[in-house]
């Protein structure tokens, strides 16, 4: 990010910044790094890798909101699960900002042309570097807030909160700023972006246990590495 | 060494023109087509496809093969057609309406390819008229959908409802994946089979063809 996050505004992101950790790719892929990764694959993450440099427009928006407007956004379209970590944590937030964040339409394009040319295995690493790039957005907003407090991003279609909460999100952040529009099934355009509330506050309130109804289903359990990254 | 065993080692190394080269003379040499196809290309996608299954290889490389696979396909294919050799079986795949993550589908697609089914592709965004109109026209015996949205999940519901009010359960079975759908939902809807990625949807529709 060029400078430190200040609220109801678009961040610029540099690309070297965007760039995701192989390891964190590699795994995505289910490629195991013992004893060793192939030339092979380690020159097709280099050759998507360029590729991803010269196609990414990471774009992000910021807005600060306050606790009782939050409600009404998390409320969304009313179909929630009952009872959501997200519901016991934000009213405790010191800020909140909702959040949204995209690497762009040329990128995603790519990806087709490259299918489109059979250049499957390339297609599928570029996919995933852009994948975990999007992922790391979150992770570098989360790190540059206030620093004597913790922040996370909570998301819809996560822990509970329905997916078609974006509407609400995207009527009060309005990211068509950064060029992201919502279809009718509550997917964001271009495909690779991610949107949430920054919850900040004591590290404490981050802390929950994973015994709701839905966290008998969840296939990620992403919560419990943020957790201990956060509380830890 | 044997041009087919050749063409069977260069699809395990990835070599797309290498492959092309090989199928070329192995079609000017007037092997038959269907032994190029099995002894040549899907021989070296078994043996890719076993590797990958013990670890020996990862995705990429899965996806390299199946690239120089394809590169041979694209001359034998039309060979097959006009001497009226069948395929292993038609699939048709697509993303459902409303949801634009294809790369799973993609990847699912690129793999049924290489072990030998013909797959027609509708892309994203699919409706369910047009699963089953496509399916019905190029007489597939198998639609594959693929959803990541909890949100998009109910097209695949509408597919298979649809198949049954037109009778068509015997001709069509329907495969589903994607992040959003599990076992659980493809028996709740009434789907044929529900498959966790591009291996487990090979040994499914090798078993049933
Ligand atoms: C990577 C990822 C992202 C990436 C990009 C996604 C992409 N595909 O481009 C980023 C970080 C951008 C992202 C963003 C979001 N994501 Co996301 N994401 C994922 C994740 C972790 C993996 C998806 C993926 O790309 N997998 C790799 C591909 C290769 O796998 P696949 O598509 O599943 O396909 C394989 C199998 O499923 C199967 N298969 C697939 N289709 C078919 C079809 C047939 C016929 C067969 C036989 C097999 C088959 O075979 C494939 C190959 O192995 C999933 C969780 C998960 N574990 O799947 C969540 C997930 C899809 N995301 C989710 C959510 C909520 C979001 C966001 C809405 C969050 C937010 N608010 O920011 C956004 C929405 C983005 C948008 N554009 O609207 C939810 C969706 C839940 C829901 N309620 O619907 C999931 C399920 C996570 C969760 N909560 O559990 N996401």
């Amino acid at each position: 990010m060029t400078s430190e996050l200040i609220y109801n505004r678009i961040i610029n992101f540099s690309i070297n910044e965007m760039i995701p950790d192989r390891v964190v790719v590699y795994k995505s892929q289910g490629i195991k790094q013992e004893p060793k990764v192939s030339k092979k694959i380690n020159d097709l993450y280099d050759h998507a890798l360029s590729i991803f440099t010269q196609d990414v427009e990471p774009k992000g928006i910021l807005k600060e909101i306050s606790i009782p407007e939050f409600a009404e956004v998390f409320q969304g379209n009313g179909e929630n699960e009952e009872n959501t970590p997200v519901q016991h944590i934000f009213p405790l937030a010191d800020s909140l900002a909702l959040f949204a964040f995209t690497l762009g339409k040329t990128i995603s394009d790519t990806i087709s042309g490259l299918f489109s040319r059979k250049d499957f295995a390339l297609a599928y690493m570029l996919d995933s570097i852009a994948s975990a790039s999007a992922d790391k957005a979150a992770f570098m907003v989360e790190q540059k807030r206030d620093k004597s407090s913790k922040t996370l991003l909570y998301s819809p279609g996560y822990c509970g909160w329905h997916i078609s909460g974006q509407q609400q999100l995207f009527k009060k952040l309005e990211p068509g700023q950064i060029g992201i529009s919502l279809n009718d099934q509550f997917l964001m355009i271009p495909l690779k972006s991610i949107s949430g509330v920054l919850i900040t506050g004591k590290k404490e309130i981050h802390n929950f246990d994973h015994d709701f109804t839905f966290c008998a289903q969840c296939t990620t359990f992403s919560c419990i590495d943020r957790q201990e990254h956060v509380i830890n | 060494m044997n041009i087919l065993q050749q063409i069977s080692d260069q699809i395990d190394l990835g070599d797309d023109e290498k492959v092309y080269e090989l199928t070329t003379t192995a079609i000017e040499q007037k092997i038959p087509v269907k032994q190029i196809l099995d002894e040549g290309l899907l021989q070296g996608m078994n043996i890719v496809g076993r590797k990958f299954k013990e670890h020996e290889i990862f995705l990429p490389e899965v996806l390299m093969a199946a690239k120089a696979m394809n590169a041979g396909m694209e001359l034998v294919k039309p060979l097959l057609l006009s001497g009226n050799v069948p395929m292993k079986a038609r699939v048709v795949i697509g993303t459902v309406r409303g949801d634009l993550h294809d790369i799973g589908k993609n990847l699912v697609g690129v793999m049924l390819k290489g072990a030998g089914f013909e797959i027609i592709d509708l892309g994203n965004d699919v409706t369910p008229e047009r699963f089953i109109e496509t399916a019905k026209a190029e007489g597939a015996q198998f639609i594959g959908m693929s959803a990541l949205l909890t949100t998009t999940m109910p097209v695949m519901k509408e597919v298979v409802d649809r198949i049954r009010s037109e009778n068509l359960e015997d001709k069509i079975r329907t495969l589903i994946g994607g992040a959003a759908v599990s076992k659980g939902y493809a028996e709740e809807i009434g789907a044929t089979a529900y498959c966790y990625d591009g291996s487990n949807a090979i040994d499914y529709l090798n078993s049933v063809i």
